[in-house]
């Protein structure tokens, strides 16, 4: 039983002082350059959607699913979010692939978030990534409505569509 | 003997389990609008600083920062890094992001200009700072290193040139 405690305490200690070493000399790689294996980039989402699932607001979104909402959100897309997140129907842009983790491209991929989950993103962002907090340049109000496009990017309607664009500035 | 190695082992699967499913039961705090401890902050700072100083190659800066380059840079960085690490004379109040972006404006960087020119070119994994070197020439990356290391003693004539427009 001694022996076994004194092992445990060497993995602790091991695990510890490996992990200092490890990042103090400058062996953990840095560049945001490369495309994250496999395994990371499915273990960091899915521990990102799980949190977020845990604290997004349990709640249906406060404005009603209209056509005018999904326009207003577009256009707040448009503005603040398509230059890494992708416009709708426009080309890819090269900066998803510059960031790491990658940005997700929300009109080829769309999203498996829901509005509440959405809203709690743009409003407190995801640590450890380009996702910055939106929380104090937009009302609650401007975000949900920016959630209803988010998840809605994959199946606008061409009035949708000819409204962002037409609103736009 | 036995017994060393099995407490050994049970402590690493209990580590490794145990970080498994605080990721995956949503424990983990992602919101990136608070302040990272202390601790946190510093072992990254030291980690990035660390990798960066490896990866980088021991050259001199192969050019020369006169008034002309410091200029254009200085409005490439207007342009595109100011954004998120601030304006000369009116830094950004409250730098948001987790880890935040530095403000050079206001603390300067300990950072050589080889380790800033890598950083724009690779950018910094697990943070905000994308990799720029897609959309430019190593020599404006260069430039803007120099800019950015000279920022807080720039020559009245550069801080004037950097703020007229192009014509």
């Amino acid at each position: 039983m001694k022996n076994f405690i004194v092992g445990a305490i060497a993995a602790i200690g091991v695990t510890f002082v490996g992990t200092l070493v490890y990042l103090g000399l400058g062996l953990a790689p840095v560049g945001a350059d490369a495309k994250p294996p496999a395994w990371e980039g499915g273990l960091m989402y899915s521990t990102v959607h799980a949190s977020v699932r845990r604290r997004a607001p349990k709640m249906q979104s406060p404005l009603p699913p209209t056509n005018e909402t999904v326009i207003a959100g577009g256009k707040l897309y448009m503005d603040d979010c398509g230059g890494c997140h992708g416009p709708p129907g426009g080309p890819a842009t090269k900066y998803p692939t510059t960031f790491y983790p990658q940005v997700p491209q929300f009109p080829s991929v769309g999203t498996q978030y829901s509005e509440a989950e959405v809203f709690w993103v743009a409003k407190h962002g995801i640590r450890r990534t380009g996702m910055f907090p939106q929380g104090s340049d937009y009302t609650d109000a401007e975000l949900w409505s920016l959630s209803a496009f988010i998840t809605r990017i994959k199946n606008l309607s061409p009035g949708v569509l000819q409204g962002i664009q037409r609103q736009s500035k | 003997m036995k017994n060393f190695i099995f407490g050994f082992l049970t402590i690493i699967a209990v580590l490794a389990i145990g970080s498994l499913g605080y990721l995956r039961l949503g424990l983990a705090e992602v919101q990136a609008d608070v302040t990272a401890p202390v601790w946190e902050s510093q072992l990254a700072q030291l980690a990035v600083k660390a990798a960066v100083r490896r990866s980088v190659a021991r050259v001199q800066d192969p050019m020369l920062p006169t008034d002309e380059n410091l200029i254009a840079a200085g409005k490439l960085y207007l342009n595109v890094c100011a954004g998120c690490h601030g304006k000369p004379g009116k830094a950004r109040g409250n730098p948001v992001g987790y880890p935040p972006p530095p403000q050079f404006f206001q603390a300067g960087t300990k950072l050589s200009e080889p380790e800033l020119c890598w950083i724009v070119k690779h950018g910094i994994r697990n943070t905000g700072m994308s990799a720029y070197g897609p959309f430019y020439t190593d020599e404006k990356m260069w430039s803007l290193a120099a800019f950015v290391k000279r920022m807080n003693n720039l020559p009245p004539t550069v801080l004037e040139g950097i703020q007229t427009k192009n014509p």
